[in-house]
């Protein structure tokens, strides 16, 4: 009986803990929300307003006129869908040849790819910066796409799926029929890791979304602008209007936050499995 | 049969998507078009007046002005703009802190006296033309505006104080930085939330500008370690010792300056459009005296024309008309760029009060103080080689350190940026 | 510069983990170098063997299907890599004409107290960071490991941080620090305590740059964490509870010892990731202030390595000596992993 209760509140202290953790990993979304639908005023008054305010219109409007809030979101979202198609075909293609193929050079190739991981990229950020202006893509969506249409993650990670999650009988049975490499990769191989696709693809979506780097060093015009350069900018400087700029934080991050918690639990079981296997 | 044409189907539709794909990303890489009409215009936020750019383009009505407000780091934004022809502006503005640095390439740049500058030459402030001219004699920028500094005060809260209000009377007691500095202990005693300035790089910077000298001189030999910099230096830490320095480094200004904790505020004239854009609940409030310490000149930027631009003859038309005396005259009413144009001076947009200043005709302040501007030889590296200085008086008030440390500190790294830079 | 894209995982995306979780993280115990890919044998193509071309040739699909990436790693990866050593032996302004002045941008660095400042900032703010941020996903993941009911939502509520934009949280964060004006201080204030300025102290600033690590990346290692707890055998629990071990002593003698491959796997993107912090100060301190941009804000205190790096680059247009700070801070990163890892280890063979 004792150790029965004694059990029970373990249990509940183990949940409070956790729901304290929580709590501050979502504070800063309900704080963007109050701040985004209040007043300027009311965020610098003491004492804050703790609750949710009937502005986010007028801010939404103020932000609208500050920045090109819907050029910089389709430019965001024509760089995320562009990045992640290229990526999808050209990773999964290239493991399907590392996972299923013997080739000269295969293993030279494949340990190129993990020393990608210790390369830091920002050693390569200023001549890329020369090479894109000898392209005449600086300043444009390419010089962010192009760079990351393939990278060695996806590679990895195809390869691991395509390995295991493609049976060997059903590419056999391919070959027996006369289907070449290109053949086996459409019809049979596509099919079979659609799963791992999938995570690859919000996977490769969201760190395009979100990447600032490369966007700041590369783009200029205001109209060319990926949300999160328009952002930081917006946020830059003197004439800081929070309410207005939680409003663009607002708009420019739920979206995905509410998207992603709806793929959440297949993604996050994917994102771990493979530190496992 | 079949097989074979499958096969052909798939490789077509995935080398289309892929093709696709690439030219949608690509979406519209840049005009190309030489069509000399279209001229791209690229400014920062408050350095023109947006009413006579929106003029400009109504005026010009045959040529299409596609004008952008570049957000962020205006100077590393337009060096990025400059190396290809694809994504140059044809029309730039540049600051005039970052002028110097884009001097030993002026051949990036339309020497704008092959296109007819030497002859309105005569109607611009010289000293400001010179400021835009390489040493072989080529004009890089036609002058927007100056930067005469000011104090601009809180009359309301100069009187709580019991300091004097009329802009004649504030500018003759506080005319030296050490009376300036009294009155704002006085301020802080009579309102402990007000300080007298944001921060002690405030009054460094104008400092620098009332002399005649910076940080590297003609020769190219690095100054920095001299006296002229030194008084400024000892005088600007001057306030942080009294605790009259509100020690304001990030965006908190923004607030700071509509809730009364900043007495003063000390910058040039287009610096009322930072206020008046920041507080605009105060306005009435503030009014404009003379500098302490005398006239001081700080920024005040330039529109030049890369080398690349597609139609130099249209182009200088365009910021000619932009900058002519009249239209500087609109810019000051409306974007508080002090015109480089002394016709302008005269022109009722100028010699009006000004509701912000509660009326005040400000002229009275910013004219006399524009005719006595020190001029200073600028090097390339000067605004490099200064923020050595500033982060050391950032040093000083985020972490206390010993201001001898600071100064000791500032000059060997100023040295040592200056070397970088080539700098002897 | 932590978040490019380039040929490969963004490092602070939801990258990292991910990133090296599937390229063959060991099950406990035994560590199969990912180096060795082709374990199994596979069926050669059917087709190419019985092909009439000789040699590599007969090869070409595979080749060609793994081209692209390695043609976009050689064009914007490799040759920029080989080119930013060519440009540390350089002086260039960035559109005039190239210098070479041998080491001397070497020279300069060895002896330029901000670039020993910066390393010193980052390696503060990185630790000041790393430790809570791994100490407090350990915890979390036993504490959601010990518990059954809504373990679900715990995953996906502690995950959302780190796929959450950089920007977004850097300008969240420099809100509710503000000096003069933010929740924190107005907490402070409602506490009767004195207001901190947290934004314009040397130790404040580099604690909130921390506090903004910790926050988006604990959640995530807890979940890493947590999947490798899942495939610890219950029955080695249960042993040991039968043998009298306490929750600490389970936590110490079992739980650590068998995630310890884990552990090296987030310690080393950890540390890969935290030394590279560049958007957090890049965004908390604003670039717009002409006179001074990118320092780092006041007193340089958020001043980390790659942000003077960018600051030489792009506001001083010194490409040079820029080339000479990035590589020789590579060195430093490729150092720091190799002690990370060499100490991780030396524990592993300590029983």
């Amino acid at each position: 009986m004792n150790s029965q209760n004694r059990k029970r509140l373990r249990g509940l202290s183990v949940h409070a803990v956790l729901m304290i953790c929580v709590v501050i990993s979502v504070f800063p979304f309900y704080w963007i929300v109050v701040m985004a639908t209040n007043t300027s005023q009311d965020i610098y008054s003491y004492p804050p307003k703790l609750w949710f305010g009937g502005n986010l219109l007028t801010n939404i409007q103020h932000l609208f006129d500050k920045m090109d809030f819907f050029g910089s979101l389709l430019n965001t979202v024509t760089v995320a869908v562009c990045t992640t198609l290229l990526v999808l075909f050209f990773d999964s293609l290239a493991a399907f040849a590392f996972a299923k193929y013997e080739f000269p050079g295969k293993k030279f190739l494949f340990g190129l790819l993990l020393a990608m991981y210790i390369l830091p990229t920002q050693l390569a950020i200023i001549p890329q910066y020369e090479i894109m202006v000898q392209l005449g893509w600086l300043g444009t969506l390419k010089a962010l796409i192009v760079p990351a249409a393939a990278n060695a993650f996806g590679i990895f990670w195809m390869r691991q799926y395509t390995s295991t999650g493609v049976p060997d009988e059903l590419l056999d049975a391919a070959r027996i029929e006369g289907a070449g490499f290109f053949r086996q990769y459409w019809h049979v191989v596509l099919p079979c890791v659609r799963p791992a696709l999938a995570f690859l693809g919000i996977y490769t979506f969201i760190a395009a979304w979100n990447d600032y780097v490369l966007p700041l060093v590369m783009l200029v015009d205001p109209s060319r602008l990926t949300l999160q350069v328009a952002l930081a900018q917006l946020y830059a400087g003197h004439s800081t209007d929070y309410s207005m700029v939680m409003a663009g934080v607002l708009l420019a991050v739920i979206p995905l936050v509410l998207v992603f918690t709806f793929f959440a639990r297949g993604f996050i079981a994917d994102a771990t499995k493979g530190a496992l296997r | 049969m079949d097989l074979s044409r499958r096969r052909f189907l798939e490789a077509a539709v995935l080398t289309a998507a892929t093709a696709g794909l690439t030219a949608a990303c690509g979406g519209g890489s840049g005009s190309g078009s030489k069509d000399s009409k279209n001229l791209k215009f690229w400014y920062w936020a408050g350095g023109l007046s947006d009413k006579v750019v929106a003029d400009a383009k109504k005026h010009f009505s045959d040529a299409t002005l596609k004008t952008s407000v570049i957000g962020g780091d205006f100077k590393t934004k337009l060096l990025t703009g400059l190396k290809s022809a694809a994504s140059a502006p044809d029309i730039t503005g540049l600051k005039g802190e970052d002028i110097a640095s884009f001097l030993p390439n002026a051949n990036r740049f339309i020497d704008l006296n092959t296109l007819g500058a030497d002859k309105l030459a005569p109607d611009y402030l010289s000293w400001k033309l010179k400021q835009a001219t390489s040493q072989d004699g080529k004009l890089i920028g036609f002058p927007i505006d100056i930067g005469p500094c000011a104090m601009f005060y809180r009359e309301d809260l100069f009187e709580k104080a019991g300091l004097p209000t009329d802009p004649a009377k504030v500018s003759a007691q506080l005319s030296t930085w050490d009376d300036y500095f009294d009155a704002g202990v006085e301020l802080h005693k009579a309102l402990r939330k007000t300080f007298l300035i944001n921060n002690i790089g405030s009054v460094f910077s104008m400092m620098i500008g009332q002399g005649t000298k910076r940080f590297i001189d003609e020769d190219n030999k690095f100054i920095g370690d001299q006296d002229h910099i030194r008084t400024a230096w000892t005088t600007a830490v001057k306030p942080y010792t009294l605790k009259i320095d509100a020690k304001i480094n990030d965006n908190t200004w923004n607030a700071a300056i509509g809730n009364g904790t900043l007495g003063t505020e000390i910058g040039a004239a287009w610096h009322a459009l930072d206020i008046s854009n920041a507080a605009p609940g105060t306005k009435g409030k503030w009014r404009v005296a003379s500098l302490p310490g005398g006239p001081s000149n700080l920024g005040g930027s330039f529109l030049a024309l890369p080398a690349t631009c597609a139609n130099p003859e249209l182009a200088f038309k365009v910021i000619t008309w932009i900058l002519s005396p009249e239209n500087q005259a609109r810019g000051f009413t409306d974007a508080a760029l002090f015109p480089t144009a002394p016709a302008a001076y005269k022109l009722p947009a100028l010699t009006g009060g000004d509701a912000f200043f509660g009326g005040q005709k400000t002229i009275e302040i910013f004219g006399p103080a524009a005719e006595k501007i020190p001029a200073a030889y600028e090097a390339p590296a000067d605004a490099a080689v200064s923020a050595a200085y500033f982060n050391q008086l950032t040093a000083i008030e985020a972490k206390g350190k010993d201001p001898d440390d600071a100064w000791k500190d500032a000059v060997s790294q100023g040295k040592q940026i200056a070397q970088r830079q080539g700098v002897k | 510069m932590s978040s490019s894209p380039v040929a490969g995982p963004a490092p602070t995306g939801p990258s990292s983990g991910p990133a090296t979780g599937p390229t063959g993280q060991p099950s406990p115990g035994h560590r199969r170098g990912p180096g060795r890919p082709g374990r199994r044998v596979r069926p050669v193509s059917a087709v190419a063997r019985r092909g009439p071309r000789r040699g590599i040739a007969r090869y070409w699909p595979q080749y060609l299907a793994v081209s692209p990436y390695y043609l976009l790693f050689s064009v914007f990866m490799l040759f920029p890599m080989l080119y930013t050593v060519y440009l540390a032996f350089q002086k260039w302004d960035g559109i005039g004409d190239m210098q070479f002045v041998g080491f001397q941008q070497f020279r300069f660095l060895w002896d330029d107290p901000i670039f020993w400042m910066s390393l010193r900032n980052t390696l503060v703010i990185w630790v000041l960071s790393t430790v809570p941020m791994l100490f407090m996903a350990l915890l979390l993941a036993v504490l959601v490991n010990s518990t059954k009911r809504f373990t679900g939502f715990y995953r996906v509520a502690l995950f959302i941080p780190s796929i959450t934009s950089l920007v977004a949280i850097a300008i969240f964060f420099g809100a509710v620090f503000s000096n003069n004006f933010g929740l924190i201080n107005a907490i402070l204030k409602g506490l009767h305590l004195s207001a901190v300025p947290w934004m314009s102290n040397e130790w404040t600033i580099k604690l909130v740059i921390a506090a903004l690590m910790t926050w988006q990346w604990t959640g995530y290692n807890a979940i890493i964490y947590l999947a490798g707890l899942q495939a610890i055998p219950s029955e080695l629990y249960e042993a040991a509870r039968m043998d009298g071990a306490g929750p600490a002593r389970i936590l110490f003698s079992i739980t650590i010892p068998l995630l310890r491959p884990i552990i090296l796997f987030t310690v080393v993107i950890s540390t890969v990731t935290g030394l590279q912090s560049f958007t957090e100060p890049q965004v908390l301190f604003g670039s717009d202030a002409s006179t001074n941009p990118n320092s780092g804000g006041p007193g340089q205190a958020g001043l980390t390595t790659l942000l003077y790096f960018y600051h030489q680059a792009f506001d001083n247009n010194d490409f040079g000596y820029a080339a000479a700070i990035v590589w020789a801070f590579f060195l430093l990163i490729l150092l720091i992993v190799v002690i990370n890892w060499r100490l991780v280890q030396r524990k592993e063979r300590r029983p």
